[in-house]
């Protein structure tokens, strides 16, 4: 296996807990919330998901109590900006660090025990292609998170729910003018990006990393967050952002072992460098950029 | 008695101390007061790693002074001004013997040293050396010589890798000597390493680890990562590998190569005797297979029993003085001379290596 053939076999893996976070973050950012708080969500996801699968609960258990839980402390963030109206910058902080704080507690006892990954499925006929074939070998989540980015695309795209989300976002006076529960499109909103996020943390300590270690997310959920702003919140960008991002982390590795001389500090910052230059050549138009911006990005709703 | 705190513990029980002061005042200390032990370590005390090293290293201490002694393990504290809070806090508390386990806590751990001059500092792998406050730093390397050579008799691919934290010269000793002891077994042996500039990333950890396992490397050496993420990654493609401080066996039954393992218990045991006795001055204490500070135990039953008495010998020459792995010549990298026929590096010198020597493909970060 060559250094390519480890990057194109690995990228989607490495791809999923951001992509997961991120398509979270981007349907609770088109209904106008901005919730800080990803990298706390996916701490307390993957530790409830590792304490279920430790115990041996099973994988599926595990992401349910991961969305489940992320969901639920989400909740609480959803009740102090949506119903007191409250900075959504701070709150989402204040979760975020809430989320840390529970997931350093639960994991306590847990500290750096390891559980079993999934196993990897592979397409039958594609996964036999030379050199690429390893892309179509992954395990289910993948598989799972890559029909959800198809389907929030499409719900963005084709959709009655999907226009009254963008509604909310862009204009909550004129959406609750026609009728549209603002309050209770953001709550939806919120909670099902808590739940990605959920999810998200999950794959990253029983999928990909299978272990628990206090501290383990490592920026992870502030990655995600950067990625739908770089992404124009654009489904399709933010997955290729996912992709990238994946796919240069793995490379820069590959590069050291192959003994490339290239400085490691500079591999190692790579990934953030392609990203963000690649996304921001592509939203460089600043036309698109107002275009798909949400224009009531952080305000809290009043009627 | 030993008390495990975390930081957001330790808020509570700062505000409740604050709280009994204002209520009742602060009782001078006695006479017969316990005398109160600190460790401060960087990253939660796990099964395994780091600060499960040190803290297991106050085991025998407790032991031997039982009531006398009143430790406090204060885990997950981030390098920086948190650290120094929490270092001043526990001296003001009455602690007299501090243990700051993380090279970043160097200038907070001597302040705390200045300014209180009786208390005792003990502080992980730093240079700064004062009358009360003493660096401690281990010979891994030795242990890595021992391992590169059941390492290359183990390897069929000839190509051995590392995942390594930060090109430190701590690190790189420990990725030289390895290399060293494999070249004395196959010469043309080769090692490559992944920097992964950070001490805690456990998914890139893994990433590492199998980028390694792609370039055909068939034994890895986990170099100072704190979770059995490396470890576990082998276990799973069936290749040999090793960590340092504490045993990951239990996460690599089948692969396990063995573990370059620290105890700490007879340093800071002879450090509290000097504490207690008055005579503790500061010096750089570093510390290998001679001191029975690093050991390699659990040893895979896969090494060939000659190899393996081959290495128990290097062992005791290593141990009683007669041998060390950067005894020259030594080429660097770039074929130049690292170490000069005849000589050997001494430990200054070894503390600060900042070169690979030839036979390492990586190259060194700058």
């Amino acid at each position: 296996m060559n250094a390519v053939e480890f990057v194109l076999a690995g990228m989607l893996a490495a791809a999923t807990p951001f992509l997961l976070a991120s398509l979270g973050e981007l349907v609770a950012e088109r209904t106008g919330v901005l919730n800080l708080g990803v990298e706390g969500l996916m701490a307390f996801g993957a530790v409830l998901a590792f304490i279920i699968v430790y115990h041996g609960g099973g994988h599926f258990l595990g992401f349910l109590a991961a969305g489940a839980g992320s969901a639920a402390l989400s909740l609480v963030f959803a009740i102090v900006t949506l119903g007191f109206r409250a900075n959504q910058v701070a709150t989402g902080l204040a979760i975020g660090i809430l989320g840390q704080g529970l997931s350093a507690l639960f994991g306590k006892t847990y500290e750096s025990l390891t559980v079993r990954g999934l196993p990897k499925l592979a397409l039958p006929w594609l996964s036999d292609i030379p050199v690429v074939g390893g892309l179509f070998t992954q395990d289910v989540v993948v598989w799972l998170s890559l029909a959800a980015t198809l389907a929030i695309w499409a719900m963005f795209a084709y959709t009655k729910a999907g226009l009254v989300i963008r509604a909310v976002g862009e204009n909550p006076k004129a959406a609750h003018a026609i009728g549209y529960p603002v309050i209770a499109v953001r709550l939806a909103g919120v909670t099902f990006g808590g739940a990605m996020a959920g999810f998200a943390g999950a794959y990253a300590a029983v999928v990909y990393t299978p272990l628990w270690a206090d501290g383990m997310i490592a920026g992870r959920g502030w990655i995600a967050i950067a990625l739908v702003v770089f992404g124009t919140w654009l489904t399709g960008r933010i997955f290729l952002g996912a992709c990238l991002f994946g796919a240069v982390s793995l490379l820069a590795l590959a590069a050291q072992a192959t003994g490339l001389d290239v400085p490691s500090q500079l591999l190692s910052s790579l990934p953030y460098l392609v990203t963000i230059i690649v996304l921001g050549i592509i939203s460089s138009d600043r036309r698109m950029m107002q275009l798909n911006g949400i224009a009531s990005l952080g305000d809290p709703f009043e009627h | 008695m030993l008390k495990n705190l975390n930081r957001r513990i330790l808020m509570k029980a700062a505000a409740a101390s604050g709280l009994a002061a204002v209520l009742g005042g602060r009782s001078a200390l006695a006479a017969d007061e316990p005398l109160g032990i600190t460790l401060v370590v960087p990253s939660p005390v796990g099964d395994v790693g780091w600060g499960r090293a040190l803290a297991d290293g106050l085991e025998p201490v407790k032991a031997a002074y039982g009531d006398k002694v009143k430790v406090t393990i204060i885990e997950n504290i981030a390098e920086g001004p948190d650290a120094d809070r929490i270092m001043n806090k526990t001296v003001a508390d009455g602690n007299k013997f501090l243990i700051a386990g993380s090279f970043g806590y160097q200038n907070g751990a001597l302040q705390a040293a200045h300014r209180n001059p009786g208390v005792t500092v003990l502080h992980a792998s730093g240079f700064q050396v004062a009358p009360n406050f003493s660096p401690f730093a281990a010979k891994y390397f030795q242990g890595t010589y021992l391992m590169g050579m059941a390492a290359a008799a183990l390897s069929k691919t000839g190509k051995l890798g590392s995942v390594s934290a930060f090109a430190i010269p701590e690190l790189i000793t420990s990725i030289n000597a390895f290399t060293l002891g494999a070249q004395a077994v196959k010469p043309d042996i080769e090692v490559s390493v992944v920097w992964v500039n950070s001490w805690f990333d456990p998914a890139k950890e893994q990433e590492a680890a199998k980028a390694l396992l792609a370039q055909k490397c068939d034994v890895i050496f986990s170099n100072a990562q704190d979770t059995p993420s490396v470890i576990a990654v082998c276990e799973e493609a069936g290749i040999y590998t090793f960590n340092l401080n504490s045993s990951m066996k239990k996460y690599a039954p089948k692969t396990y190569l063995g573990c370059v393992a620290t105890d700490w218990s007879p340093f800071f045991k002879a450090s509290v005797d000097a504490h207690l006795a008055g005579t503790f001055k500061g010096a750089n204490a570093f510390l290998g297979v001679g001191d029975k500070v690093v050991e390699v135990v659990d040893w895979s039953p896969d090494v060939p029993a000659d190899m393996m008495a081959r290495i128990k010998e290097v062992e005791t020459k290593i141990a009683n003085g007669g041998f060390s792995p950067f005894t020259g010549r030594i080429a660097k990298a770039d074929g130049s001379d690292g170490v000069p026929a005849g000589a050997t590096l001494t430990d200054a010198e070894i503390v600060a290596m900042d070169w690979h020597v030839k036979g390492v493909t990586t190259p060194l970060p700058k």
